[in-house]
């Protein structure tokens, strides 16, 4: 059946199953007009390419590239990173799979406690609103679905690499746009490519870039939350 | 001559870069270009031969045809050499 829900201020219509239905029940809408997206999935044809999958993952993939290939037409658009919320504002990690995104985020929630949460723990969706950058929390969060549906301004997003020592140190030019350009949605599309660099174009010129790089000890967050926040840290 | 199909030229945050579109994304195809070789790069996306480029070089900045076809030659070489041409 296909239900409406709330996802980044948006009112989004699907008919899904599985995970993506258990995900998408907080955004659930009781009451609705006309959705902005509109999601069709056709999961069977991913299952073709990607045997490999279950039903409900496919799914999960499909239903994901859908929303946020549209969320493009509303002055957003998705990045590959794990947010964590400190005294109202949003702090972004983003990297490779496999390279500490979600293990960083947890040292915020062990050094700050109660003061943090996370916002979307894979892939929170971030919108232009009335001139502010803004990370919301989606269905598509990650195996463990750790997000919740708020949206939240955005204080600085960090590019995160392994090290043995922290360091953190503010980014732009070139590196920086093909790193963040790595992390976001990706499609043979060469439509949606451009539109996703008129997005990225607007979040680099407004949200502070960061190059991060960490290991993963406690420090680490203290380290990039003094930069990030640009407040000292204490308990 | 011609671009392979599926890059993208843009301008962002001041930077004109060239990034691929596709699943798969290596960073070693990705390159920014400056004024120069975004003007270039505009006329290969249309297919335009090295004595268009020369003659496009003449009529937009102020060089002499030796200094403009071996800026356009030095470009070509280094676009083949990357894989950006089909």
């Amino acid at each position: 059946m296909e239900k409406y829900y709330k996802i980044a201020d948006l009112t989004v219509s699907m008919d899904t199953f599985g995970r993506t239905a258990k995900q998408a029940e907080p955004y659930l809408l009781q009451q609705h007009n006309s959705a902005d997206i509109k999601i069709k999935s056709n999961w069977k044809q991913w299952k073709n390419t990607h045997p490999y999958l279950s039903d409900e993952d496919c799914e999960y993939l499909m239903t994901g590239s859908s929303f946020y290939a549209q969320l493009l037409d509303y002055n957003g658009l998705m990045l590959h990173s794990s947010a964590v919320v400190v005294d109202g504002k949003a702090y972004l990690f983003s990297a490779n799979c496999g390279t500490g995104k979600s293990t960083h985020t947890k040292l915020w929630l062990k050094q700050f406690g109660e003061k943090a949460y996370i916002l979307n723990d894979d892939k929170p969706a971030l919108r232009l609103v009335n001139g502010t950058w803004y990370a919301y929390g989606t269905p598509w969060s990650g195996k463990y679905d750790i997000s919740v549906n708020i949206g939240v301004p955005i204080a600085g997003i960090a590019m995160l690499e392994r090290s043995e020592k922290n360091e953190i140190t503010p980014w732009g030019g070139r590196e920086a746009i093909f790193r963040i350009y790595c992390q976001t949605n990706r499609s043979k599309d060469e439509k949606l490519g451009i539109k996703i660099l008129e997005q990225l174009d607007k979040l680099m010129v407004d949200v502070p870039i960061w190059k991060l790089r960490c290991n993963m000890e406690p420090e680490a967050a203290i380290v990039a939350y003094e930069a990030m926040s640009g407040e000292k840290w204490r308990k | 001559m011609k671009l392979k199909p599926g890059f993208i030229l843009r301008t962002v945050a001041g930077q004109v870069v060239v990034l691929p579109s596709g699943e798969e994304l290596n960073l070693n195809m990705m390159i920014t270009l400056n004024e120069t070789g975004k003007f270039l790069w505009e006329r290969l996306e249309n297919g335009a031969e090295t004595e268009e480029l020369v003659s496009a070089m003449l009529a937009e900045y102020d060089v002499d045809e030796a200094t403009a076809r071996a800026g356009v030659e030095r470009f070509v070489a280094k676009l083949n050499e990357n894989g950006f041409l089909a």
